[in-house]
């Protein structure tokens, strides 16, 4: 498995489902819930999580602040105020996944026009994914384009060092 | 032989480099070096300038080795685009506009005053070294990115403002020494810029013609600078001579941000909004994106921009608050407030007190551009003799603060107006084709340029120093008791004194005695361009400005000898790298050469 997909596998398993997947994880040498054997209570907390996604919710967070957007209850507020936030935000947010990531689509078509396959074999379902009348075999030699998919075509990530990943953003003290 | 020609614009607010092929064919190219830098902590990127921003780190300010660069794992400073960020969060470490200083005659360049905020504890550093960080920095990454041609076998040329003094100017050879810089060549800013010009426009000769007069404008973060360059015509072949340059103008486009930005401010003040630090720098910055969108003059420009605050701490959209900037209040602002229309008999105002905005510093006190200009074209004229102002027929634009097309063409109207007057034809743009990035690079890429044509591969402005220079005599009258002893003033440097050349002034002898050090009080002048050498003017006035004073010290002798008094008479020079050297000389063909006395500059002022 690249490293890229592992990263990304691992970012959104762990904003999803807040766990690494498995074989990631082995492959990383940790072990999923290993029976402690007995008491090391006080001990900080190894953290199970892959550095490099948290690393890009850092900077999220720190470009944009795109954490204490989505961690805000925005249930009360008008859609105005709201999309005042968010323009902000979203230019902020962009800018840092285009530094940081190469993103494609998968494919570079027209969405809602109609895109040829290779019809003598199955897609390859890490990149292409069939809705709608899926013959049996699979096999199909084409359909309508309805999203392009992402694909990660670069990741530039600086280095973490001695920087600590489980900290997302710093809490901000202003001395008077 | 070097391989690469490096030209570096030392700015106030963004330096930057650029290079070229020593052996470059017919067409040379000259290339932006992408420098990188800390953009946050830990992370380094590479951006097209260096911000001219230093931040002095506490101790335990940041996670260790979060400040590595790949050429030193441990820097004392931050320099570049995250010492300005962190400036911003805490400006009592943050080095700002250190060149400003270099220029300043009220506090030495050399000694430890920046930050001027900086609480007790925190090791402050002379705009001297500040600017040595910056030079430094770009050595290094060239360094990093060319270890088989490193950077101190280059040959390298440093911008400054054509205003600088030779003092300000012997302090940036100092700061590059210092970075351990080769002997460096010193070019001023607006030719830089003219430079670029030429290099981008293959067929220029065809756009002047002998007798034209092109005014370049160079609005730059920090300074705004005037040149004019005459066009003339020896042997066929065409000529250009600088002949006349403004005065320092400690007024820039980042004034002009800044207004804007303390604007909405008040705006949002008014609405009950107090912003905080951080929340101003965002307001700044949205307010220069602003700017530039309300004054493209494209007729598809927005007639206004919201402005956005976001909240502080973790609620984001429950503390926004928004604000909006329209197209008619940037252009009070700006254009009336800068550039206001102007008659060009109008002269800007005098006092120094009014747009004090860091101690220490002199801004410019009238902020109209315009005023500034159209006294410096009547001082152009006067200089080279003629009635009224001196008209250019060519206009050369520089600056990033033009990439508001219509500041540019704010200018454009007023200086068309004045020339139509006086019955000359309209003012010609010098137009350069990628507009957006060519205003911020100009003057590195011209630098590199200039540097070609000092080997001989392309033309070279004429025009040597760009001021005349004085030394104070006392006159042998009885003095009167409470009042100083009468002046004269001595031609040293005539105007124009080209580097390579030098001038003996063998009529005036002056004793120095042995062992102590001997101090010359020291003029210069923009104006007076017709004194010769050795020509005395009886009265100092308005038009000399007195600069710190030059000293010199005969060490004593160590052979026995008890020589006390030696007659020596003045000879000034300038060096083929642009800096201009006084010296004494004795009748047996000893040297002893004057240095510039930085420290008393709060005295001279």
């Amino acid at each position: 498995m690249s490293r890229i997909a592992a990263a990304f596998r691992s970012f959104f398993s762990i904003l999803f489902s807040g766990a690494l997947p498995e074989d990631i994880a082995l492959k990383f040498g940790f072990t999923k819930a290993r029976p402690a054997p007995v008491a090391v209570a006080v001990e900080k907390p190894k953290l199970n999580m892959s550095d490099g996604a948290l690393q890009m919710l850092h900077i999220l967070q720190r470009d944009s602040r795109l954490i204490d957007f989505l961690m805000e209850d925005i249930t009360s507020y008008a859609d105005d105020q709201i999309g005042a936030a968010v323009r902000s935000l979203h230019a902020d947010c962009r800018a840092s996944l285009n530094r940081h990531l190469g993103l494609v689509p998968v494919i570079d078509g027209v969405e809602g026009t109609y895109q040829k396959l290779d019809g003598s074999k199955a897609p390859d379902p890490n990149r292409i994914k069939l809705i709608g009348n899926i013959p049996a075999s699979g096999k199909v030699p084409g359909g309508t384009l309805r999203h392009r998919g992402w694909a990660v075509s670069s990741v530039n990530l600086p280095p973490i060092g001695k920087q600590d990943p489980a900290i997302l953003a710093p809490a901000e003290l202003e001395v008077e | 032989m070097s391989q690469f020609i490096i030209g570096i614009d030392l700015g106030t607010t963004n330096s930057a480099l650029a290079y070229t092929a020593t052996h470059a064919g017919d067409h040379p190219e000259v290339t932006l070096f992408r420098v990188p830098q800390l953009v946050n902590a830990g992370e380094v990127s590479e951006l097209d300038l260096l911000p001219s921003s230093l931040y002095v780190p506490g101790p335990k300010e940041f996670v260790d080795g979060a400040l590595a660069l790949p050429w030193n794992d441990r820097p004392a400073y931050i320099t570049g685009l995250f010492a300005w960020k962190r400036g911003v969060e805490n400006a009592s470490r943050l080095v700002n506009s250190a060149k400003s200083w270099l220029s300043n005659q009220s506090a030495d360049p050399t000694q430890p005053l920046l930050p001027l905020t900086a609480p007790e504890g925190v090791q402050k550093i002379s705009p001297l070294d500040a600017s040595t960080q910056y030079l430094q920095h770009l050595r290094a990454a060239w360094d990093q990115a060319h270890p088989d041609a490193t950077f101190k076998e280059q040959s390298v040329l440093i911008t400054v403002p054509a205003s600088f003094d030779a003092a300000a100017r012997e302090l940036t050879q100092r700061a590059a020494r210092q970075a351990g810089y080769p002997e460096a060549i010193v070019i001023e800013e607006p030719q830089a810029a003219f430079y670029a010009w030429i290099a981008r426009n293959p067929n220029w000769r065809e756009q002047v013609k002998p007798g034209d007069l092109i005014l370049v404008v160079d609005i730059g973060g920090g300074t705004t600078d005037f040149t004019l360059i005459a066009v003339t015509e020896s042997g066929g072949e065409l000529r250009l001579e600088r002949v006349a340059v403004g005065e320092h103008l400690l007024l820039g486009g980042d004034n002009m941000d800044l207004a804007v930005a303390r604007y909405a401010e008040q705006q949002f003040a008014q609405k009950g909004t107090k912003l905080d630090a951080i929340q101003f720098h965002s307001l700044w910055q949205q307010c220069r994106t602003a700017k530039e969108l309300l004054l493209s003059n494209e007729t598809s420009a927005p007639k206004e921009q919201p402005l956005t605050i976001l909240g502080r701490g973790t609620g984001l959209v429950g503390g926004t608050v928004r604000g909006k900037i329209t197209g008619k209040e940037i252009r009070n602002l700006l254009i009336d407030g800068f550039f206001p229309s102007v008659d060009p008999d109008a002269a800007p105002q005098r006092p120094r007190r009014a747009a004090l905005m860091e101690v220490g510093l002199d801004y410019a006190a009238d902020p109209a551009v315009t005023k500034h200009l159209a006294q410096f074209l009547r001082q152009a004229a006067a200089n080279a003799g003629a009635e009224g102002f001196a008209r250019p027929t060519h206009l050369l634009l520089n600056g990033g603060v033009l990439q508001a097309s219509a500041i540019e063409q704010r200018i454009f109207e007023i200086l068309n107006g004045w020339v139509q007057k006086a019955g000359t034809s309209p003012v010609v743009a010098l137009q350069n084709e990628s507009k957006q990035t060519d205003l911020m690079h100009a003057v590195a890429q011209g630098a590199a340029y200039y540097g070609l044509a000092r080997a001989g591969k392309g033309v070279r402005i004429r025009g040597g120093v760009p001021r005349s220079y004085y030394v104070g005599i006392e006159t042998s009258l009885p003095s009167v008791p409470g009042l100083p002893a009468p002046m004269k003033a001595l031609t040293v440097v005539p105007f124009g004194l080209e580097e390579g050349s030098k001038v003996e002034l063998p009529q005036r002898k002056f004793a120095l005695v042995v062992g102590e050090p001997a101090e010359f009080r020291f003029f210069s002048s923009l104006l007076r361009k017709n004194d010769a050498p050795g020509s005395l003017i009886e009265e100092i006035g308005e038009d000399l400005e007195e600069l710190s004073p030059i000293e010199v010290f005969l060490p004593p002798h160590t052979d026995g000898t008890r020589e006390e008094v030696v007659p020596v008479t003045l000879e000034s020079n300038v060096t083929e790298t642009g800096m201009l050297e006084l010296w004494c000389v004795s009748a047996d063909g000893r040297r002893w050469k004057l240095e510039y006395n930085v420290r008393e500059r709060a005295v001279a002022a």
